[in-house]
């Protein structure tokens, strides 16, 4: 890949290329992110839209709100579990929404952990099993 | 506190990048080409299935830390490693050695870095980052995908030290320890070129090197089927060009990188041979680029139909067809 053809303008994600100088000489360049600088429109359309679409699900009471975070981040059962440090049958259960309100205060805390949010962000969409019951 | 005479540079990979930033702080001059290329980092698997991953996938390298080990073999350079069960032990450990003025790389998982664009943020347990200092409660961070140095509150970095999984990182850091006073490059290269090619050729498992290519082919015409919706396989689809482009590979998923480290090494042991080879080995990694770009093209526009991923399927495997004569010729080059 020659040196000109590179120069991506995406100052939000800079990255190093290996490329061919003008010199026939390889090395690296500093330059854009080609996928940020043309679609990261289309990344958070598609991540607005499965937010939307896992938030239905809770609240139509097919999911829990664990399974919301575990689909969204991209984490397996198996990794969730090992993450969390919780067996995968426990972890099996709390994916179910009827099951939410049995973890114990520890096991929300880890699950917030591993998810990288407040235990209120978990708690306050699992809420929303609760208002839908009624 | 900064440790003031370490240099930043960005780089192309974060473990080649930090390694390379690490020895060069060390006082041994080396270039990143170089330390990917004698630890044979280049490599392709293909994993249809697995328990840690949410969807098929693929990797251009050899695996997480072989870089660091596969140097201090080749080279006889020496790394003091540490891993930790206990938390505070390990953030002790970093402290001491900011205070010996002595930078040293952090494993982390990338998803708990705070200063890492939320479109970027992904579980994996293999970044590797170099820490420079500490001010109050925040790290200074030398992370190679990044222009400047950044700062991370030290709960994060914890998060991220001990975020526990698959490849799970345990608290590892590492620094040199000691850089001997000749280094035969000759051997190390010839090394390293020898087990990249035994690694692409002869690993007898079907996921793994050319083998991993021609499956990664085959399979992908079965992705739909993974699929929750056309977009999240649009979404995955378009992943290929972040793992082959973005995710710090230098482009063409570390094949521009290692043709580079060819041309260098070349020069270094008098081998004309290997130009020639890196000259054809940016060629091939332009077909890569193209499977990227064709990649991201049909995942925008969500023309995902058997056809297309057809296409795909022949694009990648020409790349099986030209890599195999590619290492076969390397391979031989190096007898």
């Amino acid at each position: 890949m020659k040196e000109k053809d590179v120069k991506i303008d995406c100052p939000e994600q800079q990255m190093i290329l290996y490329v061919e100088k003008e010199n026939g000489q390889y090395g690296p360049v500093q330059t854009g992110s080609y996928i940020s600088a043309n679609y990261l429109d289309d990344f958070f359309y598609k991540r607005k839209n499965l937010e939307e679409s896992l938030h239905s699900k809770v609240l139509n009471l097919e999911i829990s709100p664990i399974q919301y975070f575990m689909v969204l981040e991209d984490l397996t059962l198996s990794e969730l579990s090992s993450r969390a440090n919780i067996g995968k049958w426990k972890v099996k259960r709390h994916l179910k929404h009827r099951n939410f309100h049995r973890i114990t205060a520890d096991h929300m805390k880890r699950y917030a952990r591993v998810f990288n949010v407040k235990e209120e962000d978990i708690r306050s969409l699992g809420s929303l099993i609760n208002e839908t019951k009624k | 506190m900064r440790i003031e005479n370490f240099q930043h540079k960005m780089a192309a990979h974060c473990e080649s990048g930090t390694i390379t930033s690490l020895l060069n702080h060390a006082g041994f001059e080396i270039t990143e080409p170089l330390v990917f290329g004698i630890s044979s980092g280049i490599f392709f698997g293909y994993f249809h299935k697995m328990k840690s991953f949410a969807f098929p996938t693929f990797i251009v390298r050899n695996r997480p830390g072989q870089m660091r080990i596969n140097s201090e073999k080749r080279m006889g350079v020496k790394f003091n490693t540490f891993t930790f069960k206990n938390q505070d032990k390990a953030q002790q450990k970093l402290d001491e050695l900011l205070g010996q003025g002595i930078p040293s790389a952090c494993q982390v998982d990338f998803f708990y870095l705070d200063y890492v664009p939320s479109w970027e943020k992904v579980h994996i347990n293999v970044h590797f980052m170099v820490v420079i200092g500490k001010e109050g409660d925040n790290y200074l961070i030398s992370d190679s995908y990044f222009p400047e140095p950044v700062g991370l509150p030290s709960a994060s970095l914890i998060n991220g030290r001990f975020a526990g999984g698959s490849m799970s990182p345990k608290g590892f850091l590492f620094y040199p320890a000691g850089i001997p006073p000749y280094i035969d490059f000759e051997s190390a290269i010839r090394k390293g070129i020898k087990k990249a090619c035994f690694n692409m050729l002869k690993i007898p498992l079907p996921f793994l090197g050319v083998k991993g290519i021609r499956m990664f082919a085959k399979k992908i015409v079965e992705w739909p089927k993974f699929a929750r919706d056309t977009e999240h396989l649009s979404h995955e689809i378009m992943k290929i060009n972040i793992l082959l482009e973005d995710q710090g590979t230098g482009g063409a998923g570390f094949r521009f990188m290692y043709a580079t480290f060819l041309q260098q090494a070349a020069e270094m042991i008098h081998k004309p041979a290997l130009k020639e080879l890196s000259q054809e080995l940016m060629i091939i990694g332009d077909g890569w680029r193209e499977i990227s770009l064709f990649a991201a093209r049909i995942g925008k526009n969500r023309d995902l139909g058997p056809e297309k991923l057809k296409i795909l399927s022949e694009m990648i495997s020409g790349r099986a067809k030209v890599e195999e004569k590619f290492f076969t010729q390397l391979n031989k080059a190096m007898i």
